[in-house]
């Protein structure tokens, strides 16, 4: 068998000398001629009978040649050149064609490769699938946390699960040694990275011994610390590093892809060294807060894992007090649930967007190809008449089709790495792992595959019909199926980027009113100073940087106002109260568990002046309380109406509950002004009332987590260096972060921006799309009855007649496509209804401007053909053809 | 593009090949020969025989080379190779095997 691959290798590469067969052949003629000859006949007629006998010289000799192996090869390249020649004498028809197809899959492998990230990516853990978030949800923290008290209870009795463990949140860091750096340290279990399934890169996990309260200092490091501080050095093991002052010694280096299960940035993990049995007592008797994590036993599914736990669960509910028994549960959620808690929504819209434009781009290269089919059935029929085969005709469409397709497809390809980096450069830092997206090899060949297969299914149907002897005839026959094929298309493809379009204006419409809305405060020229402090250097409280930071930043020029707050609106609150905490002095108690919760900020009196929050009622904070002993609140509008209707609530006395014990009589504060209400739950959440208590210049109060807020004259780059220069003079070794606030409010509106903006593109595309398709199969039928309508124009029909002749058909595919499209879109709202902010899922206005943007785009690549062909000179449009 | 001949698909590589097991010819000869065995019964339209000649030649079971007739014109002489004689016997098998079955289909004992 080798022998007879090599003789063929051989012929595939020498070629025949040309004469070589045409004098085989002729020497078959003349022995004919001879043996003939014998016969007695005259030479003339025995070469002509010889002849005869032999048959088409040129038909063998063609048989011949198509012996000869790679043959086909040859008709491959015949069939390129040729569809090579066709797709540049219709460059308006090529470019559609491959525009079309390089933006769905440009537009779907882009988006896929962004979702699948957030949807369906693996967790870096041996055991991704198995490990799932147990803990305590309650109203004011729906992402389910822990505490020692419960944990550990629930770790030694627990049965669903193999292995518990927990991580205790992050705490700030600073490696001390000779180039200081902030870091993010995490306490974890011992068991923590056996049962995620971490793989260490070096070195080893800790050991039980590590694990006990006070027990040596020793850490693990991530693979970042290792390259940016030890230069992936492995000597890096056992080596001793000094943490906020204490030599701890390292043990292992986590691997690349390491991450927290919430995510949270990581640097070091340290081991909790928790006491076991203090958990009853510290923290009010109910532990440590912490955050559990749980692998699962093979078999035993989330659901299945709650209803075992619940029996635990209300044996632990005992260390809740009564009061708030009722508000808690058991949380048990796969770990990917967790992580995606509300980016689900967004992802599957965008899935969901994605796919109605790779379904659109499918219909119009059909469309496309199925049009340019039909008009070529006369050059088909032709080309089977001069002897093509039925295969051959077939091959060449084919080869056309896939021409197209491997254009498109490179250009799609290439379209969406720009598309991706887009992406990745306007999304916010909100949407998780996001940075990290790249176009996966699979997603591109499942795009590229889908749009061969449109190209070959459409491009062949032509082909696969039985060139018509009529075609030939010269008449323009129309396939009436291949018609009606190409109006559904139409028609689907309007219908679908109605929906795209719907809902696409409806985010934008809702973020509009995002963007819009009266925050309840000025954050123009108002700028926000954060600065993390080493607590160490602090051993005695952070009042006095605050003041002096405060007097110093007051100096500076063009600085109005400086408050200090220890948070700031709108974002989602830092702390907060029940309201049923708060008790007004001669009023019986509200219920617990009623009324929801409240903001609480304790500002200084300049924040109202930076931000220009109105006090509408009393006379607010003064300076002078600052240094006094008393306690004094503002309420924000809404807290005030909901305390004291129909009441002056200035000069009221309000007492807060205290946790020890529970909901006893606390301090007693006095309300001295009512504030307006301003954003307190980020951009699109529903707003809670808001207290204000006034930070007064006791040290116990102010954390390493204030802010200044000024309100500044000079531009944020005129004033920040002046900033930073005031703050490192009071402590040179803390980072300082100076930000406008509008970009912090613009950051919040971030996560809506990006996803309206990719809707509104993908609805963009759609509907370039659909235009293109409705254009195309107008305009194809308005040439197809060219000669029709030179007939009609003969017999009398006005031109305004063939106008609305060959309008009524692309009105009557808008019309049909539009309503299917506004019913599947006022379905399909509903889905991002929880997307949507200060506007229903079935707003009027919005549907009406679809309908009316989508009606005068269609119709406009209606008419455009439709008065082509209305000034066809009746004469010429006879002879066509 | 199926050959213009009567004879069941592969038959006429089988009698190619049998033909010129008895020594080099050229194509005219093997078509003569055809006939002549077959007693007139079998004529090889030449525009099969040549097709075929080639594609046996790319398979690698015949060989061609130029020389002289008889008559001493130049001509192209088709001559088995090794594995050609391989094929060949191959093929006579799976003939045999193929017309004693046929032969059991039609009722008829085949004759051995």
């Amino acid at each position: 068998m080798m022998r007879e691959l090599f003789t063929r290798l051989r012929f595939l590469v020498v070629r025949r000398p040309k004469g070589d067969l045409d004098e085989e052949l002729r020497f078959h003629v003349e022995q004919a001629t001879e043996a003939n000859l014998g016969a007695g006949m005259t030479p003339d007629e025995v070469r002509r009978r010889a002849l005869v006998d032999f048959g088409g010289v040129e038909r063998t000799r063609e048989q011949c040649h198509e012996q000869r192996p790679g043959w086909w090869l040859g008709t491959v390249a015949q069939d390129v050149r040729y569809a090579l020649r066709g797709v540049r004498r219709n460059p308006a028809f090529t470019i559609t064609v491959i525009a079309t197809l390089a933006v769905g899959i440009g537009a779907t492998t882009a988006v896929f490769s962004v979702v699948d990230r957030i949807l369906f990516r693996a967790l870096p853990y041996a055991h991704g699938d198995r490990i799932v978030s147990v803990g305590l949800g309650q109203p004011l923290e729906r992402q389910e946390f822990t505490l020692g008290g419960f944990f550990f209870e629930w770790r030694d009795n627990q049965k669903p699960f193999e292995s518990m463990t927990y991580e205790m949140g992050y705490g700030d860091c600073n490696l001390t040694e000779n180039r200081p750096i902030h870091l993010h340290c995490i306490s974890v279990a011992q068991n923590f990275v056996p049962t995620m399934g971490i793989p260490l890169q070096l070195g080893r996990n800790f050991t039980a011994e590590e694990d006990l309260p006070h027990g040596p200092r020793v850490a693990m490091i991530t693979d970042g610390l290792w390259l940016s501080r030890f230069n992936r050095n492995p000597a890096v093991v056992n080596q001793q590093i000094d943490i906020d002052g204490h030599l701890t010694r390292i043990v292992g280096v986590l691997p690349r892809d390491f991450e927290m299960p919430r995510l949270q940035p990581t640097d070091i993990l340290q081991p909790a060294q928790v006491d076991i049995a203090a958990q009853h007592t510290v923290n009010s008797g109910i532990g440590y807060p912490m955050w559990a994590f749980a692998r699962l036993k093979a078999g035993i599914t989330v659901a299945q894992a709650k209803t075992a736990m619940q029996p635990l669960f209300l044996h632990t509910q005992q260390w809740i007090p009564p009061q708030l028994r009722e508000q808690f549960q058991l949380q048990i959620r796969s770990l990917r649930d967790r992580q995606m808690h509300d980016a689900y929504a967004a992802a599957w819209v965008l899935f969901g967007a994605v796919l109605v434009v790779l379904l659109i781009a499918c219909a119009n290269v059909a469309s496309l190809l199925s049009a340019r089919g039909s008009a070529r059935q006369r050059e088909l029929a032709v080309r089977s008449a001069l002897g093509a085969s039925r295969g051959r005709l077939i091959r060449q469409t084919l080869t056309e089709a896939f021409l197209l397709a491997v254009v498109g497809s490179v250009a799609g390809c290439v379209l969406a790495l720009i598309l991706l980096r887009i992406f990745i450069a306007i999304a916010p830092t909100g949407v998780p792992f996001l940075a990290s997206a790249h176009l996966d090899p699979r997603i591109v060949l499942f795009a590229v595959l889908v749009s061969f297969l449109c190209a070959a299914l459409f491009g062949i149907v032509p082909a696969l019909e039985k060139p018509r002897a009529i075609a030939l005839a010269g008449r323009q026959t129309r396939s009436s199926a291949n018609a009606r094929l190409r109006r559904v298309l139409v028609a689907a493809q309007i219908g679908l980027s109605v929906v795209l379009l719907s809902g696409a204006s409806l985010l934008v419409r809702s973020f509009l009113n995002l963007e819009q809305q009266n925050l309840g405060m000025e954050t123009r020229n108002v700028i926000t100073v954060h600065v993390p402090l080493n607590w160490e250097h602090y051993p005695s409280g952070f009042l006095d940087f605050y003041l002096r930071g405060e007097s110093a930043l007051r100096r500076l020029p063009g600085v109005n106002a400086v408050g200090m707050s220890d948070s700031l609106p709108p974002a989602g609150w830092n702390s907060g109260k029940r309201f049923s905490e708060l008790n007004v002095a001669g009023k019986p108690p509200t219920l617990p568990g009623v009324g929801g919760t409240v903001v609480t900020r304790k500002v200084t009196p300049a924040y109202f002046r930076a931000l220009q929050i109105p006090i509408v009622a009393g006379p607010g904070f003064t300076e002078e309380e600052r240094t006094s002993k008393g306690r004094f609140m503002i309420l924000s509008k809404e807290l005030a109406a909901r305390l004291f209707p129909g009441e002056d609530p200035i000069g009221q006395h309000i007492g807060e509950a205290q946790f020890k014990p529970y909901f006893s009589p606390g301090p007693i504060s006095t309300v001295v002004g009512v504030a307006g209400n301003v954003k307190n739950a980020g951009l699109s959440g529903d707003d809670s009332p808001e207290l204000y208590e006034l930070a007064t210049n006791q040290p116990d109060t102010w954390s390493l987590h204030h802010f200044f807020v000024l309100e500044s004259s000079l531009p944020v780059a005129a004033i920040s260096p002046l900033i930073r220069s005031s703050i490192a003079q009071i402590d040179a070794t803390a980072p300082i972060e100076v930000a406008t606030m509008t970009q912090a409010v613009s950051q919040q509106a971030d996560r809506p921006r990006f996803e309206t903006a990719l809707l509104g593109f993908f609805a963009f595309c759609g509907l370039l799309m659909a235009v293109i398709g409705l254009y195309g199969v107008i305009s194809f039928v308005a040439a197809q009855r060219t000669q029709e309508i030179g007939v009609r124009m003969a017999l009398g029909a006005t031109r305004m007649d063939i106008l609305r002749l060959i309008a009524s058909d692309g009105v009557r595919l808008i019309l049909l496509g539009g309503i299917a499209g506004l019913g599947a879109a006022l379905a399909a709202a509903q889905l991002i209804r929880n997307l949507l902010y200060h506007v229903g899922p079935r707003d009027p206005l919005t549907y009406a401007a679809v309908a009316l943007l989508l009606g005068l785009v269609a119709l406009a690549a209606t008419l455009i053909p439709a008065r082509a062909a209305m000034r066809v000179e009746p004469v010429e449009a006879l002879r066509y053809e | 593009m199926a050959p213009s001949t009567d004879l069941l698909q592969g038959t006429l590589d089988l009698l190619i090949l049998q033909t010129l097991a008895s020594g080099p010819m050229h194509g005219w000869g093997v078509a003569q020969r055809i006939q002549q065995i077959s007693k007139d019964m079998l004529q090889i339209g030449q525009g099969s025989l040549y097709p075929a000649l080639h594609r046996l030649e790319y398979k690698g079971w015949i060989s061609a080379d130029w020389g002289n007739s008889e008559n001493n014109r130049r001509a192209k002489f088709y001559a088995l190779t090794a594995t050609g004689r391989k094929q060949l016997e191959t093929e006579l098998e799976t003939w045999e095997r193929l017309s004693a079955a046929i032969g059991l289909v039609l009722g008829r004992e085949a004759r051995a």
